[in-house]
């Protein structure tokens, strides 16, 4: 059954779906692709990683490397996850030693390290756009929304096939446990560290990935929207949206999310206030996100009798 | 300071009746019922996961019942908040003591007297307190940290009193303490009747809370299994309650 | 390359610069202490009451310093009722909680600061405040001057609150133990509730002495939560003196690296050395 629904969503362009929907379904897989992984990070592993931004940024400059130098724009999509990756690997050692609070902060950081880093450094020298290190990405000037729509939808794809992997294999179960506890795993006998290493590096691979074939559809990018804050938004949105902690989560929050951008863009500022005042509306009401919520509904309304406590 | 104290003997003081407790779905209190009556100390003896402490974390406030009630002095508390029960008189001298260690022993005691009621009376409750302990008018000025185990347990039994309560409980006041610490805590506990304060211990030696106790609770795996007399407890009946054996 | 006599005009900027960072610090230090609890939203609540103060100037010509005394009792209801409804709820939610829900709080002030004020910096003037003032060796601006004394104020003020008042005796004792509070008969709803308060009156403070001293834009609070926690971190939660020290720790990385270095990469040092504080000794120099 899934087979056939990615064979139909394949064939979309094809068929003369509209370009808005496309469009939509391209922001949709990309956002898809985040939110998921976010879910992986701060949901399963108990990793609230603030700093996506970093990753997507380091992303889209390696992108921008990578076709400057000429090479094919897909060497820029893996290259991007690849650096993405190589980076949480190497800050996962301080940032692991932070527990908990401080390592939300930790990572609340590094985009601002990164953009910093960026305002000074150009990775391909001369004069650009934004005066600071804004590029145009070369060598897609052949692509059209298809091929970006097609990008979006693989890594969509494979990032819904990593949550299922990694949720039932021995990893899923190690992450559970170290959620849960991270002392009482380790002192039985759970690599801890590894765990979460692992967890980390596949999720920013994927994050990585689905900022640069982003980058690709936007054309151009420069540091103050690379390392900015609303792609950590986007991911938290629409995760919490969703429902934290649950497999469909993402798929749900990260439609409604993209609906609201569609809805919202004309508005300019107005859409970040009202995503601001929903994501405190729903965590203060529907914590669980809506796919928890109707879990909880299906689950009280299939039980004849209630067992336990009231308070 | 009297204002509390008076109270129809015979009637119970507090007066816990069949309650259920909870940690999450997982129950600790099956049906418990037990009373202590103005001026008595009362034990509750039990191996480690008996529920003694979710028993006196109930009463206290931090827990609330599932099922049943807790009565303290004719009044429903099962639903109040801790900090509304400490105002009516009731003050806890917790497992592992809890006191403030960053803060001086004189800033711990007066922060016993927090409640509103008790403030008027703060003078006066900090010099019985001294009274009782002189160690800790000489450490006044240290703070909580640089105390030694017993004296630490002093100073969270002098908090306690800060609040003027009519009930203290006592949860393991002994625990990791020497036998002549003990000694002093107990003989400050017996002061501290003597005064008019009713109270429930809970205490890991069952000798040393038998000798003390009037009256002694069993409880085990949750459930009241006993309640008599500390005097008429016999060793056979407090290993089959205790162990099961 | 300076020499190492230059160094007298960059060490007292750096000192005076790190006086406002502690003011912006003082609040959350507080809040973190005694909650836990990572208010993402403070940078953005002091850059809102800058907004405040300049609708207040822009509109009635009143002085920024004179309208804190309508600003801070506002923002410590406001602080007070954040926490009371909005903070207590989420500790009982998830351990993300929380945090999520400042987040959506920042999002929701700067994108209003942004339609009500637009993106284009803005800034607080006052007489008083401007110019430059002689300080023996050097001169710096006035304002970095006032806002070295304010933070000095507060922190004095608030470090005698905490010492010597009951309910500032009840903070620390919450901090220290929560249980114990409780046990006591500290309502440690309400002490949590005006710690807020209080951290948010201090935002306030910081966001008038900050908008005299700098242009603000809707965004410039991310940026200053960054420093306050690195001044929160650096100083050890919880203790006033040690975030005021902790001010000055990072003004002077600023000033220092950006007098030794160029000012482009000033900022980049001190995100680094939060940064690094954070992986190292995050207990801070002061923490326990």
């Amino acid at each position: 059954m899934p087979a056939v629904l990615v064979a139909v969503l394949a064939v979309f362009p094809i068929i003369g779906i509209p370009r808005a929907w496309l469009l939509y379904l391209f922001l949709f897989f990309v956002y898809l692709t985040m939110a998921n992984m976010w879910n992986l990070l701060a949901g399963y592993t108990g990793l609230t990683f603030l700093g996506p931004a970093a990753l997507i940024g380091l992303a889209g400059y390696t992108l921008v490397i990578v076709t400057w130098n000429d090479l094919p724009f897909y060497l820029g999509i893996i290259g991007g996850g690849a650096v993405a990756a190589a980076f949480a690997g190497l800050i996962a050692i301080p940032t692991f030693r932070m527990r908990g609070i401080y390592f939300a902060i930790g990572t609340l950081v590094l985009p601002e390290v990164l953009r910093n880093v960026f305002y000074i450094w150009k990775p391909i020298p001369g004069d650009f756009i934004g005066g600071g290190a804004g590029y145009i990405i070369k060598g897609i000037g052949g692509l059209s929304l298809t091929e970006f729509y097609w990008l979006a939808l693989a890594i969509g794809i494979v990032s819904i096939f990593v949550m299922r992997i990694v949720l039932r294999s021995k990893l899923g179960l190690g992450l559970a446990a170290v959620r849960d506890n991270d002392r009482a795993a380790a002192s039985s006998g759970v690599n801890v560290f590894a765990l979460k290493l692992y967890a980390f590096i596949i999720a920013a691979f994927l994050i990585g990935a689905a900022g640069a074939i982003f980058y690709i559809y936007q054309g151009s990018i420069a540091p103050v929207s690379a390392f900015n804050i609303r792609w950590l938004m986007i991911a938290l949105l629409a995760t919490v949206i969703g429902g934290i902690r649950t497999e469909e989560g993402p798929l749900v929050g990260a439609a409604i999310v993209v609906f609201l951008h569609f809805l919202l863009a004309r508005y300019g500022e107005l859409s970040l206030l009202i995503q601001g005042v929903i994501l405190v509306i729903i965590m203060l009401l529907v914590p669980e996100g809506i796919v928890g919520l109707v879990r909880r509904k299906t689950r009280n309304y299939q039980s004849l009798s209630q067992l336990g406590a009231r308070r | 300071m009297e204002k509390h104290k008076q109270k129809m003997s015979g009637d119970a003081l507090l007066k816990i009746s069949n309650v259920d407790a909870f940690y999450g779905t997982f129950q600790a209190l099956w049906g418990v019922s037990l009373e202590v009556k103005p001026g008595e100390i009362v034990a509750l003896i039990g191996s480690n996961a008996s529920g003694k402490s979710t028993l006196i974390n109930t009463i206290s406030g931090f827990i609330h019942p599932a099922r049943g009630a807790v009565e303290f002095n004719g009044l429903d508390i099962s639903m109040l908040d801790p900090f509304q029960i400490v105002t009516l008189g009731i003050s806890q001298v917790p497992e592992g003591r809890r006191i403030f260690p960053e803060m001086t022993v004189s800033d711990n005691l007066v922060l016993g007297s927090y409640n509103r009621k008790a403030r008027s009376d703060k003078e006066l409750n900090l010099k019985r307190v001294y009274e009782h302990f002189p160690i800790l008018e000489q450490r006044k000025n240290q703070l909580a940290k640089t105390l030694s185990g017993g004296e630490q347990q002093m100073l969270a039994i002098g908090r306690g009193l800060m609040s003027d309560p009519t009930l203290m409980l006592f949860d393991e006041i002994s625990l990791g303490l020497a036998p002549k610490v003990t000694d002093e805590l107990y003989k400050a506990v017996r002061e501290i009747r003597a005064e008019g304060i009713t109270i429930l211990l809970v205490e890991q030696n069952v000798r040393r809370s038998l000798k003390e106790a009037d009256r002694a609770y069993i409880i085990k795996a949750g459930r009241i299994a006993l309640g008599k007399n500390a005097a008429e407890l016999r060793e056979e009946e407090i290993k089959q309650a205790y162990f099961g054996i | 390359m300076e020499t190492l006599g230059d160094l007298s005009r960059p060490i007292l900027m750096g000192i005076l610069l790190g006086g406002l960072y502690a003011l912006i610090g003082l609040g959350l230090s507080m809040v973190f202490g005694v909650m836990k609890l990572i208010n993402v939203a403070h940078g953005d609540l002091m850059i809102f009451s800058a907004y405040f103060a300049y609708a207040l100037m822009t509109t009635w010509g009143i002085d920024p310093i004179l309208s804190l005394t309508m600003g801070i009792p506002l923002w410590f209801v406001l602080g007070f009722a954040i926490q009371k409804y909005m903070m207590s709820r989420a500790f009982g939610i998830s351990m993300e909680a929380p945090l999520i829900i400042a987040f959506g709080i920042s999002l929701i002030l700067q994108s209003l600061a942004q339609i009500i004020w637009s993106p284009y910096s803005r800034g607080l003037q006052a007489p008083y405040a401007l110019g430059y003032i002689s300080l023996g060796i050097t001169t710096v601006p006035r304002t970095y001057l006032l806002s070295f004394v304010a933070a000095l104020v507060v922190m004095l003020l608030l470090r005698e609150f905490l010492r010597r008042s009951y309910l500032g005796k009840a903070i620390v004792a919450a901090s220290q133990d929560k249980r114990g509070a409780e046990l006591v008969g500290i309502n440690t709803g309400r002490v949590y509730a005006f710690a807020f308060a209080i951290a948010m009156a201090t935002a306030a403070i910081a966001g008038v002495f900050f908008g005299l001293t700098f242009p603000f834009t809707p965004t410039s609070g991310f940026g200053f939560l960054v420093v306050a926690f690195g001044v929160v971190i650096i100083g050890g939660l919880g203790s006033m003196l040690g975030t005021f020290i902790g001010g000055i720790v990072l003004g002077l990385t600023q000033t220092l690296s950006g007098h030794f270095l160029g000012g482009s990469v000033q900022m980049l040092f001190v995100y680094l050395i939060v940064f690094v504080v954070l992986a190292v000794r995050p207990q801070g120099i002061f923490g326990r």
